[in-house]
């Protein structure tokens, strides 16, 4: 067996250590439902800001937690606790994503992933209230 | 009859169009002619000369259209989507070049204006390659053309066109105003630049790094040009000098895009593993690949299939990377995505396109391709390349995979997410490889082609491995890194430089024209070596020292609170929070720094900084860090979260801020902005007398327990009245902290009460809240990026004369 063999094995093994440990590290994307069902495991959870309820925010307190209330996409409401500051603007939030998990009836977020009302390039809604507002 | 709308300069946007089109028509045209070039023999000089002419339509059609953007936008004709979208006749002049490529339509201008350029040194300096090469960028630019063209056949759309007027875009067409005649007069501004990339970093570092991108075309259309015309082995060298030139370029954009992050982004860092940024580095890593295989087959004519699989998968992933950003499918994985303009269809069938076409071409080729069977030597110095070009593809392979986790959901259907701490997991595999690619960087010159005494190499690596050790022994006394990994990496990354150094003084004895590899690596590894001191050992001196327990899920204290006016001891510093200052959309939070002088036992204030929050309409608010720099560390200060309302100006203001209301049970906490409020029960024994009540009256008090920051504790008691059939509730007041009780209702069914807590505006003291990072030895990083630099051009410098020499 020639040097160049040996070393062809040894990548494609590397290279299937890479997918299985992607794989095996990566997260899931889940509803809440799934999230009480293996609490104690780490997800990742789209859902919608409720406005409606307030913001816990105490930074005079501490300023490393921060609570609000999100509604996945079954329509499921859980209090989550991330664990870092209110991000700036967090009012305007459409979308959410939190990583974390649950603990008891709350979900102990770690990152908290906000996508902005317009990235680089804005949808027309967006653009509409520009013009409104600047005519 | 259709309205005549007023004010528009619709001459433009026509002359554009017909640019757009020569610029597609042109490049067809000559691909074409430069196809019939390479493979017909009759008439070869008739298609080269069309070829050409066409060429030069196509360049000058390109250019025209980067211009009359430019033009458009300093001219504020907000007609045009563009325009409106990317500017505002408020912008400053120097950012107006931003504008231009801060949509996706500009983007792939730019890109393909750097094909241009890089194009016209081909077609007058490629002599016998210029027909085959210029054949393939060609097609390439009949493809990027297509991108702009914004032509809609039924649901097919292709392209998005810069040239589109506001009240044809999709968004607009159907508000009413817009088809009013005078309708521009509505339209006071543009949207204007987004305010984050108004940075100096944002006017260089988007065309260095498409330079970068556009440069990755240039040796894949060498490649297969050589495959095309048959000489399959004689391509690689006048490519390499165009393979240097891209990896060197290609580095000093992705490193600019992290200067922009580490300066603008609050990110924490200079690099975060952001898919985007993954995106660019990944052909970077090939692209290196395939410029040190191209080597090993001009030395010895071995890794022939090596040179074409490594330069079609760099280009190739330029491609993919364009898709990964532009098609939307990251999603909400990355801080920076584009969104989708319709292109995704496009963008797969042009990276198909050329992946089957080179693939088609190597089969075909297959018998000339074909390795030799001489094996190489463990001890020849192509052998440690080709090992270092094998951990490079692992690195890539790593990467891609991650980063393309949403790509994997949407062909399979699954619904996995990035690993929960990215950072890590990219970390711990991308760090070990980092120790590997050092050493066989620390190595690699000392062997000689096809064979060497193995007993010479080690004499001569032995002084740069010894005083490597000694260097790392010191930093390690320095700075004790946590994983052992870490000391690895510290390790061989000082051998990479040391012994790098050692060649370029006892081997090249500092000849300039063959330094360029040495510096190069040495560049190299600095940026490993600044990168790990600086990541390692990033201090967060924000602690916060308060006692109060998150839990394990919470393990962040890394932000703290900063009353304006306090003092505040953080690492050797002591922070003060001096006030703040708005300058159109931003607001300048000033931070001082001070240190105390042990003889005169004072604060001296060392220097400030005034971190920014910018109003962003289109982001939301963005908060950008600033940072001190010494010539050993930096010091980054970052806001991260700021109240932007404003505060009552006098201290002695009594007003009271609208009372909230809570419904709570025995035992429950809340929290004000200054307290922690414990209700801990009903007291049914109140005095009736004192509140002039009799005995067929009801009063029952709440009793709360209530603790300020600093752990002193007051206690206070609202009482709920029932007299007759009417009901009151009588207020309690703890002077000290400005709060004021009500006690409004009893829930007999829940056992709970209603109560109410209003607190005084003075209550909420202006502050900040910040995160304060020390990066040390950071310098080492951008050093190692500037030898870098330095390094790739002197080899394309080389590789030019070597040319010239034959």
């Amino acid at each position: 067996m020639k040097k160049i063999h040996i070393i062809g094995i040894v990548v494609i093994a590397v290279a299937l250590a890479v997918i299985v440990s992607t794989i095996s590290s990566s997260s899931t994307y889940a509803p809440f439902s799934t999230a009480l069902q293996h609490s104690g495991k780490t997800y990742h959870v789209v859902g919608k800001v409720n406005l409606k309820k307030e913001f816990i925010y105490n930074p005079e307190i501490n300023a490393n937690v921060f609570g609000f209330y999100l509604i996945d996409n079954e329509g499921a409401e859980k209090k989550v606790m991330y664990n870092g500051t209110k991000p700036q603007d967090f009012e305007r939030s459409e979308q959410i994503v939190v990583v974390g998990k649950m603990d008891g009836d709350e979900f102990h977020a770690s990152q908290v992933l906000m996508k902005c009302p317009s990235k680089y390039n804005g949808n027309a809604q967006d653009q509409m209230k520009t013009i409104g507002s600047a005519s | 009859m259709e309205t005549q709308y007023l004010g528009e300069h619709l001459g433009f946007g026509q002359f554009g169009n017909i640019l757009l089109i020569i610029s597609f028509v042109a490049s067809l045209l000559s691909a074409f002619a430069y196809l019939f070039k390479v493979i017909r023999k009759a008439d070869q000089d008739a298609w080269l000369r069309l070829g050409r002419i066409a060429f030069a339509f196509h360049g000058v059609a390109v250019i025209g259209i980067v211009a009359l953007i430019y033009y458009l936008i300093q001219l504020h004709y907000f007609e045009y989507h563009y325009v409106w979208q990317h500017s505002s006749s408020i912008l400053p002049t120097k950012y107006m070049w931003a504008c231009l490529w801060e949509g996706q339509e500009g983007s792939f201008l730019i890109w393909t204006f750097w094909h241009v350029v890089l194009c016209s040194v081909i077609r007058w300096k490629g002599g016998e390659w210029e027909a085959p090469v210029m054949l393939f960028m060609m097609m390439i630019q009949v493809f990027l053309a297509s991108m702009l063209l914004g032509l809609e056949f039924g649901h097919i759309k292709i392209g998005s066109n810069p040239f589109i007027l506001l009240r044809n875009h999709e968004s607009f067409a159907n508000l009413p105003f817009i088809h009013m005649p005078d309708y521009l007069s509505k339209i006071k501004d543009g949207r204007g630049l987004n305010p984050l990339l108004q940075n100096y970093w944002m006017v260089i570092h988007p065309p260095t790094l498409f330079l970068g991108f556009a440069s990755t075309a240039i040796p894949f259309a060498f490649a297969m040009a050589g495959l095309v015309t048959g000489k399959v082995k004689e391509w690689v060298k006048p490519a390499l000098p165009w393979a240097y030139f891209s990896v060197g370029i290609l580095g000093v954009g992705i490193l600019m895009g992290g200067a922009w992050a580490y300066e603008a982004l609050s990110f924490g860092g200079f690099w975060a593993w952001d898919p985007v940024e993954n995106a660019s580095l990944v052909p970077w890593l090939t692209m290196v690949g395939a410029a040190h295989v191209m080597l090993i087959n001009k030395k010895n004519g071995t890794s022939l299939l090596s040179t074409f699989i490594l330069t079609t998968v760099s280009f190739v992933l330029v491609l993919y990377s364009t898709f990964l950003t532009r098609s939307g499918i990251l999603g909400e994985t990355s801080v920076h995505a584009f969104t989708d303009l319709g292109m995704t269809g496009q963008l797969i069938l042009y990276m198909v396109y050329f992946l089957v076409l080179s693939l088609v071409l190597i089969i075909y080729n297959w018998k000339k391709l074909k390795a030799p069977e001489e094996d190489e030597k463990v001890s020849s110095r192509e052998f440690w390349i080709f090992m270092g070009m094998l951990v490079l593809v692992i690195s890539a392979v790593q990467i891609t995979i991650t980063t393309s986790i949403p790509v994997i959901n949407k062909m399979f259907d699954t619904k996995m997410a990035p690993p929960a701490d990215a950072i890590d997991f990219y970390n711990s595999w991308q760090l070990p490889l980092a120790v590997v690619i050092s050493i066989l960087i620390a190595i690699g010159q000392y062997f000689k082609w096809r064979e060497s005494d193995m007993k010479v190499v080690l004499k001569k690596l032995s002084l740069s491995f010894i005083i490597a050790i000694i260097i790392a022994g010191v930093f390690e006394y320095i700075f004790r890194f946590p994983r052992f990994q870490h000391v690895f990496l510290l390790f061989s990354s000082i051998w990479a430089f040391t012994s790098n150094l050692d060649y370029l003084i006892r081997v090249i004895k500092g000849k300039i024209n063959y330094s360029g590899s040495s510096i190069a690596h040495m560049g190299i590894a600095l940026i490993l070596l600044g990168a790990l001191i600086s990541n390692a050992e990033k201090q967060v001196i924000s602690r916060n020292v308060l006692n109060i327990d998150l839990g394990k899920d919470f393990p962040n204290a890394e932000n703290i609170l900063l009353y304006q006016h306090d003092t505040l001891a953080m690492g050797e510093y002591y922070l003060s929070y001096k006030g703040k200052e708005k300058d159109g959309v931003n607001i300048y939070y000033e931070i001082e720094y001070f240190k105390a002088n042990h003889t005169t036992g004072q604060l001296e204030k060392v220097f400030s900084l005034k971190p920014i929050v910018q109003i962003n309409e289109r982001m939301g608010n963005v908060s950008e860090p600033a940072t001190a720099h010494f010539f050993n560390k930096d010091i980054y200060t970052h806001i991260t979260y700021a109240d932007l309302d404003e505060k009552p100006t006098t201290e002695e203001s009594e007003e009271y801020k609208k009372p909230k209301e809570y419904t709570i049970k025995t035992g429950d906490t809340l929290t004000t902005s200054n307290s922690l409020v414990v209700y801990e029960g009903l007291n049914k024994t109140i005095d009736k007398k004192e509140l002039f009540l009799g005995d067929e009256d009801l009063a029952v008090g709440a009793q709360f327990r209530v603790i300020d920051v600093n752990k002193k504790n007051y206690t206070t008691q609202p009482v709920f009245i029932i007299k007759g059939t009417s009901t009151f509730t009588k207020e309690s007041e703890i002077k000290e902290l400005g709060l004021k009780f009500a006690f409004s209702k009893i829930i007999p069914e829940e056992n709970k009460i209603l109560i109410s807590i209003a607190e005084k505006k003075t209550n909420s003291k202006e502050f900040v809240i910040m995160k304060a990072i020390i990066f040390p030895q950071i310098n080492i990083l951008w050093t190692g990026c500037i030898l870098m630099m330095l390094g790739s051009f002197i080899a394309v410098r080389k590789r030019i004369l070597d040319l010239k020499d034959n």
